[in-house]
């Protein structure tokens, strides 16, 4: 609270104040006056004791333990996700961009991309004709932002995959109610 | 409408990249056309050309602003009021799809004005829509139902009090494709605009006014055209309707898979829907570079012919004469046996639905039993450089490429029934661009006007020397294009006639880059097969009269018993039972182009691949697996045992084949020129070019599978009963 | 005295066999059906099997069917008609010639023993319609 009080500021409105802070403070230097005086004040570094009994050398080995090892490689993490290897080799992923659905106007449901499997055997049940699958992964679409996060993930789980591209840009041409009416132009509409 | 993908709920300030790449090339325009107007839509500045609509203004910026009528591929026609928002400063609403921006006009696409107009313009919309949903085809995939989720009113005003009904319009029957169920109609004319503007048949026309108001035909007749489904997924609901597919199917049982049509040499993308097992219908998938988004009646309606008439077991034919089924091996090792006793005395026919997979694995086959009699059904001059340069049989300008030309010469083609979707992009530079078209070829209707030149050969020489009018057109023009029916090739000067061609493209003088000289195919294999070195033509079968002949898939009854000689074995390969499976003596089922994925190169040598959406039938396994399976029991094993390993083959033997979506270029259009003048004879017979498909009842059924389509027959019927009709 | 010295069980087992028509008979007996037991005869089906009850045997075991010979080792329970059923089930104590309200029609079917693992068996089979239509080659 009082260093709340000493940043405020509303004390240093009346100078004559400024001893009064010195007497309010409780600490020898008032550190709260200047961030940078405080971050420069120097301290003993702090030795807690499993340190203190440690080899120099078992020091440098913990401290190279505490970060992050980088390894070039690429990740998979195929072997341990529990999937059968008959579904991780042999299986063809498709990458995609969604097209819209021809039979609406809506553009809902596009522009990120897509993964899908190969299509699997599928055979009609004898019972009622549905149709039966054996595989698992017939269902499985995973929506990405972007193709490379699609590629990243199916390298990570070991699945081969190919990018099937698609071409959905068109030149941009500025539509016109007007040429409905032209005189002299075969746009000229004549049923309506 | 109101559910976002997560993906995108996420990523609410980013932008899709779909839109990205629309601003992206916006903003390279600013560049070239610094007169851009920038305009704020939801205080989102943009910077748009002048004379842009609000609508295309607002889909600059990843902004969809509700419409019924608007269509960006059709012309604005402004009548269903859906779009209407509010401008500031305005007074009324405007109709986005029609009005352009003015400089620094504010529009808000979500104000309270704009809801309020929304919210009355799909009240009005309901009072006189059936609430049909539950029974509807459209149901699911309704733009009438969603919108009116998303900016209808909760509740209804509408209370009979009359008791009088709702607004009711008999149905039409206009077809055996397009299901009618006018009262749905919500007048956006969508259809009208289409079937005039791009399909070229002035069929559709409103009558009334107000209430009264129907789409339909003036008079009772059908509305008969080869593009004439793409009116069902304009329809924004339920009133133009699928016909076969009626009742069959809901959206969200469905499964998508995404493939290529094979039934004309376009490749159009196309979605195959398929529920338990079964291919139930056939959509177009966006693709600008080939179909935009439309789709040919035959690629679209034909499905219903993979289920009919196909080879679901291995067949031989036993010492009565007969077929009699047999499992795979038997099947295999029994032509096996004639395989290995014929020795290098084999020859192969490919027909028009071959995949390059199974191409190449035959031709493998066939190499290794020390044979190189391998053909296609579809001929093509081996004069000159024959099929050794592919810009000799390439449309080497892109189907896209279409829309730019300002001149198209078309030589004994007819496009519109050979190739669809590429006589709609000429239909669309003709009404947009001012194309002129001129046709060397019978008198056909292209759904455009042409200078029709006769169908004497000559014609071509004269064009070249500058005798004929028309020269000094094709000389002038920029960008022109000489479109060369692949099917008049087969004539015996066909080696003079593409000779002629070339020689005659080469006069022209063309913009850079521009390509003239262009090759129209008919089936969706022979640019692969000529590409991994097929011999275009089974007279070299005749010729040399091999003891086995292998068919893949050939069924155009090119060559027949009497071609061959006495105790020919016939192999017949393929998934339909038709001409080619009639005189074969073994059998050997395959997979239509639904069931396998397989790579196709369509006409202008762009490489794309189907994928399988169903299982094969039956027995019936995948072309090049059965050829594997083959190539072992006659011990010469093919190198190859997954999809991977033979595609790496087809790239080994042609590396385009296996970049699908890419279309590579053809060069040495030169060098292919100098060799035709080589050609044997380079006298053109004087007898007429003539094409095959004339009318469009010539074009419903032209291949093993639209020829066991019932609906395609249904079709060809309803083109005589109309000739029957006094209209 | 025969019973303290345990002969009587001796006597009883001669009795049986003699009973079922001599050693012979017994062993064959015994090898089709397992067991040996002594009863009286209480009727006989139209299909040759015979029907047995002895109070001696307690409840559940008192009542049992000699299947006819005809069936050698194939006997199973499906092959005793309706009628018998039921006394052999103790739902009734009367063997069925000799109930009086036990109705008989002319429409009835003759009973049919359980075709399971015979030509005449039940087989499921699908009763959608094929997907496909298959080719079939032209005759000459």
């Amino acid at each position: 609270m009082a260093s709340l009080l000493l940043r405020s500021g509303a004390l240093k409105k009346c100078p004559n104040l400024k001893w009064s802070i010195a007497s309010l403070s409780t600490t020898s230097s008032r550190l709260s006056d200047d961030v940078s005086k405080a971050v420069k004040q120097k301290e003993a570094p702090q030795i807690t004791h499993d340190t203190a009994l440690l080899n120099p050398e078992e020091i440098e080995q913990r401290k190279r333990l505490q970060g992050y090892i980088t390894v070039d490689a690429q990740s998979n993490v195929a072997p341990i996700t529990g999937q059968p290897e008959e579904h991780v080799k042999g299986r063809l992923v498709r990458i995609y961009e969604p097209a819209k659905n021809a039979m609406q106007s809506g553009t809902d449901n596009t522009g990120h991309w897509e993964m899908d499997f190969d299509t699997r055997e599928r055979w009609e049940n004898p019972l009622m004709g549905w149709c039966s699958s054996g595989d698992p992964l017939s269902n499985m679409k995973v929506q990405f932002s972007s193709k490379e996060e699609a590629i990243r993930h199916c390298e990570k789980n070991g699945w081969e995959w190919y990018i099937q591209e698609s071409s959905f840009e068109k030149p941009f041409k500025p539509k016109s109610y007007g040429v409905n009416f032209s005189w002299n132009k075969r746009t000229r509409v004549s049923t309506k | 409408m109101l559910r976002t993908t997560l993906i995108k709920a996420l990523n609410a300030a980013k932008l899709s990249p779909k839109h990205v790449s629309v601003v992206s090339r916006a903003s390279s325009d600013v560049a070239k056309k610094p007169e851009k107007i920038e305009v704020f839509i939801d205080d989102q500045p943009v910077l748009v050309e002048p004379g842009t609509t609000v609508l295309q203004a607002a889909a600059l910026i990843g902004i969809e602003i509700p419409r019924f009528c608007y269509h960006e591929r059709l012309a604005v026609a402004g009548n269903c009021r859906m779009c209407l928002v509010e401008v500031e400063k305005s007074p009324k609403p405007v109709a986005a799809c029609a009005m352009p921006v003015m400089k620094g006009w504010r529009i808000k696409t979500e104000s309270e004005m704009t809801k309020k107009a929304r919210e009355g313009v799909m009240e009005f919309l309901l009072v006189n829509h059936p609430l049909d949903c539950p029974i509807c085809d459209q149901g699911g995939e309704c733009d009438l139902q969603d919108q009116s989720m998303a900016f209808g009113s909760d509740r209804s005003r509408f209370t009979d009090i009359d008791f009088s009904g709702k607004r009711a319009v008999e149905d039409k029957d206009i077809g055996p494709l397009i299901k009618t169920i006018m009262t749905r109609c919500i007048h956006c004319t969508r259809c009208i605009r289409f079937a005039s503007e791009v399909a070229g048949v002035d069929d559709l026309g409103t009558t009334g006014r107000g209430s009264g108001m129907e789409i339909g035909t003036y008079v009772q007749k059908f509305f008969l055209s080869e593009l004439s489904g793409n009116v069902i997924d304009l329809c924004p609901v339920g009133a133009l309707t699928s016909k076969p597919y009626s009742f069959t199917a809901r959206p969200w049982e469905i499964r998508k898979i995404d493939s290529i049509d094979v039934l004309d040499a376009i490749g159009s993308n196309i979605v195959v829907s398929t529920r338990t097992g079964e291919v139930m219908r056939i959509l177009p998938r966006t693709n600008e570079e080939i179909n935009e988004e439309w789709l040919s009646d035959k690629a679209r309606f034909a499905y219903d012919g993979l289920k009919r008439q196909r080879l679901v077991t291995p067949m031989l034919r036993g010492s009565d004469g007969e077929l009699t089924p047999v499992d795979w091996e038997t099947a295999l090792l029994s032509v096996g046996k004639v395989l290995r006793n014929a020795g290098s005395s084999v020859g192969a026919i490919a027909g028009g639905l071959a995949d390059a997979e199974a191409l190449v694995a035959l031709k493998d086959l066939l190499n290794r039993l020390g044979s190189e009699d391998l053909c296609t059904e579809h001929t093509f001059p081996m004069d000159g450089s024959g099929s050794d340069l592919r810009s000799n049989y390439l449309l080497n300008n892109k189907i896209a490429g279409a829309e730019d030309a300002d001149f198209v010469l078309l030589i004994g083609t007819n496009p519109r029934f050979e190739a669809p979707l590429l006589n709609s992009r000429l239909r669309k530079a003709y009404v947009h661009k001012e194309l002129d078209v001129a046709l060397v070829g019978p008198k056909v209707d292209l759904t455009y006007e042409y200078d029709h030149l006769g169908d004497d050969p000559n014609v071509i020489s004269e064009i070249a020397s500058g005798k004929h009018p028309i020269a000094k057109k094709l000389k002038a023009a920029k960008k022109p294009l000489i479109i060369l029916g692949a099917d008049i090739l087969q004539r015996p000067d066909g080696g003079a006639l593409l000779a002629a061609v070339q020689s005659l493209a080469a006069s022209t003088t063309p913009s850079e880059g521009w390509k003239v000289f262009n090759i129209l195919h008919k089936v969706a294999s022979q640019v692969a097969a000529l590409d991994i070195g097929y011999t275009p033509g089974v007279d070299k079968i005749r010729e040399n009269s091999p003891k086995v002949l292998f068919l893949l898939g050939a069924d155009e009854a090119a060559i027949d018993k009497s071609d061959l000689p006495e105790g020919c074995f016939v192999i017949y390969q393929g998934h339909h039972g038709d001409q080619g499976a009639v005189i074969a003596d073994a059998i050997l089922p395959g997979a239509a182009y639904t069931e396998k994925q397989a790579t196709y190169v369509n006409t202008e040598g762009r490489a794309q691949q189907t994928l399988q959406a169903v299982s094969p039938p039956g027995q019936a396994r995948e072309d090049w697996k059965i050829i594997r399976a083959l190539s072992e029991v006659i011990r010469v094993p093919l190198p190859y045992d997954n999809l991977n390993e033979i595609r790496c083959r087809l790239h080994d033997v042609a590396p385009h084949l296996t970049r699908y979506g890419e279309a590579e270029n053809a060069n040495y259009f030169k060098q292919a020129e100098e060799l035709a003048k080589t050609a044997k004879s380079s006298n053109l017979s004087g007898s007429p070019i003539d094409v095959k498909i004339k009318e469009l009842k010539d074009f419903y059924m032209t291949d093993a599978i639209s020829r066991a389509s019932p609906t395609m027959a249904k079709c060809v019927q309803a083109v005589l009963k109309q000739k029957q009709s006094k209209y | 005295m025969a019973r303290y010295l345990g002969i009587d069980k001796v006597f009883s087992v001669l009795n049986i066999i003699k009973e079922n028509g001599g050693l012979r008979a017994s062993l064959y007996k015994l090898y089709r059906m397992d067991e040996l037991k002594l009863g009286t005869l209480v009727g006989t089906d139209k299909y040759g099997n015979k029907y047995y009850q002895n109070k001696r045997f307690f409840y559940g075991r008192n009542r049992w069917v000699e299947y006819a010979p005809q069936y050698y080792l194939d006997y199973d329970g499906s092959q005793v008609p309706a009628e018998w059923y039921g006394w052999l089930h103790y739902k009734t104590d009367l063997p069925p010639d000799q109930e009086p309200f036990r109705p008989k029609y002319k429409w009835m079917l003759d009973h049919v023993e359980n075709p399971s693992g015979t030509p005449g068996q039940y087989m499921p089979y699908s009763t959608t319609t094929p997907k496909i239509e298959a080719w079939i080659p032209p005759k000459k």
